[in-house]
């Protein structure tokens, strides 16, 4: 066995993308070499599944009428409620009330537009938010 | 000053980006050197900071170490900025590319269109290098991919001035000044012995003790209808170690290809050598212990808290061991 062996499986998250590693070679010197590992592979997955579930739980609150369209658009762009407070520049608490449908339709034109900026959206697609069409 | 870029890959992007930059400007820097002369080895564990609702795990010092420690041990002079002006920020970039300047950048890894739509998460601290622009497209040289790459400006631009954690606020630098005649071999003793301390350090979440406290806090995992938590629990803990740029084991193949490069250094071979198989021992243990965490993911039926959390111990017995004896060189 070698002292660090590289693994050579697939890994689709890296869209054919090589990465490298260090290893050694038969002289005992270190090199890089490519890798491909279904660990990572697994990983990745997991992290991307679990925005698709959260974004599935946001749509069935918004149809229920609890969240609001901003908590979908949130996990579509990979954010926690951390992130998406420093990127609209608003402390966290302001924003998790913005995520509640009865505290989003009264959010003024000036708010809607510096949400909508942040998910590279319109204020219409955020107003009347329609998933699947 | 003149410059003779060669675009490579690397393991690690701020690593791979000083390698890069200070070999292009004449003085000779493999990854490996770079990586182990600013002491960038290390391991994070803090449960109070949350990451997407995980705790903050790391297998390396801060990001931005690297750069900012660089121009000080070797003596360089570094430019750096920072914008609050997107427009200035592009301006300058420009002017400094179309002048010859190689610059290296903080970018938010999200916003870079190049990468797979799986990597794109908002992961704010990845380096790259600018080394020129035509038209509207910068022209890149990022370390983690075979070959060069182009981004539009505008959406080069939406990366550099990302929001969240570690915002990059376009960040730049670029060396001035690097100076010929560097004493290799006690910057190096210098930088094994300051990491030698970090590791070994009293402070219960870093180091070795660091990797313990995760160790014992997988060992109190409990499955009780937490099924979405664990497994996302456990994976993140893979992703900060396998993915996050760390070219496998947690960064620790990389510490070793350093240690054994000094040894051309006049430093004591035999402590090189040893600690440098050890460090590969607790790469590979770190790997298993990485499969364990997949593996149990998979199927939480075969999920045994204490064997994964056994094997993250047997890796930080590794690393006691080596940078004890380090900590003498």
């Amino acid at each position: 066995m070698k002292e660090i062996e590289v693994p050579k499986e697939e890994n689709k998250t890296l869209d054919g993308m090589q990465k490298v590693m260090y290893t050694k070679d038969s002289q005992g010197d270190f090199i890089t070499e490519n890798y491909g590992s279904n660990i990572e592979e697994f990983a990745t997955k997991t992290a991307v599944d679990e925005y698709e579930l959260l974004k599935e739980e946001a749509l069935l609150d918004i149809k229920n009428g609890v969240s609001s369209p901003i908590c979908f658009f949130m996990y579509e762009n990979r954010m926690d409620l951390p992130t998406l407070a420093s990127m609209v520049g608003m402390f966290a608490f302001r924003v998790k009330r913005h995520l509640q449908m009865k505290h989003f339709k009264k959010l003024n034109e000036k708010l809607l537009q510096k949400y909508a900026d942040t998910f590279n959206i319109s204020i219409d697609e955020l107003r009347n938010f329609k998933h699947g069409k | 000053m003149e410059n003779n870029f060669n675009h490579s890959q690397f393991a690690h992007c701020e690593s791979g980006v000083i390698s890069t930059l200070i070999s292009s400007y004449g003085l000779k820097l493999s990854e490996p050197m770079a990586f182990g002369i600013t002491s960038t080895l290390s391991f994070v564990f803090i449960p109070l900071v949350k990451i997407n609702g995980m705790p903050l795990i790391a297998y390396r010092d801060l990001p931005k170490n690297i750069v900012k420690k660089i121009s000080k041990v070797l003596n360089i002079k570094m430019n750096k900025k920072v914008y609050s002006n997107k427009e200035e920020a592009n301006d300058e970039l420009t002017s400094l590319v179309n002048d010859g300047n190689l610059v290296g950048l903080q970018t938010s890894v999200f916003y870079l269109p190049y990468f797979p739509k799986d990597m794109r998460f908002h992961f704010n601290a990845h380096n790259l290098l600018v080394y020129g622009k035509e038209n509207n497209d910068y022209l890149i040289s990022d370390p983690v991919f075979e070959e060069e790459v182009k981004c539009n400006e505008n959406e080069l631009n939406k990366a550099r001035f990302a929001k969240g954690a570690f915002a990059p606020k376009g960040f730049i630098y670029y060396p001035d000044e690097i100076p010929k005649d560097i004493d290799f071999s006690s910057i190096i003793k210098k930088a094994i012995k300051k990491n030698a301390k970090s590791m070994l350090t009293p402070f219960p979440f870093a180091g070795v003790k660091g990797m313990n406290k995760l160790a014992k806090k997988i060992s109190t995992l409990k499955r009780n209808n937490n099924d979405r938590f664990l497994k996302n629990y456990l994976t993140h803990i893979v992703r900060m170690q396998e993915e996050i740029g760390t070219g496998g084991g947690g960064f620790r193949f990389l510490y070793a290809a350093f240690l054994s490069e000094s040894k051309q250094y006049n430093l004591d071979e035999k402590i090189l050598d040893e600690a440098s198989a050890l460090l590969i021992k607790s790469g590979n243990t770190l790997r298993e212990f990485a499969l364990l965490c997949v593996t149990a993911s998979k199927n939480l039926d075969k999920f045994d808290a204490k064997v994964i959390a056994q094997k993250l111990e047997e890796a930080s017995s590794y690393e006691k061991e080596a940078f004890t004896l380090l900590k003498k060189i």
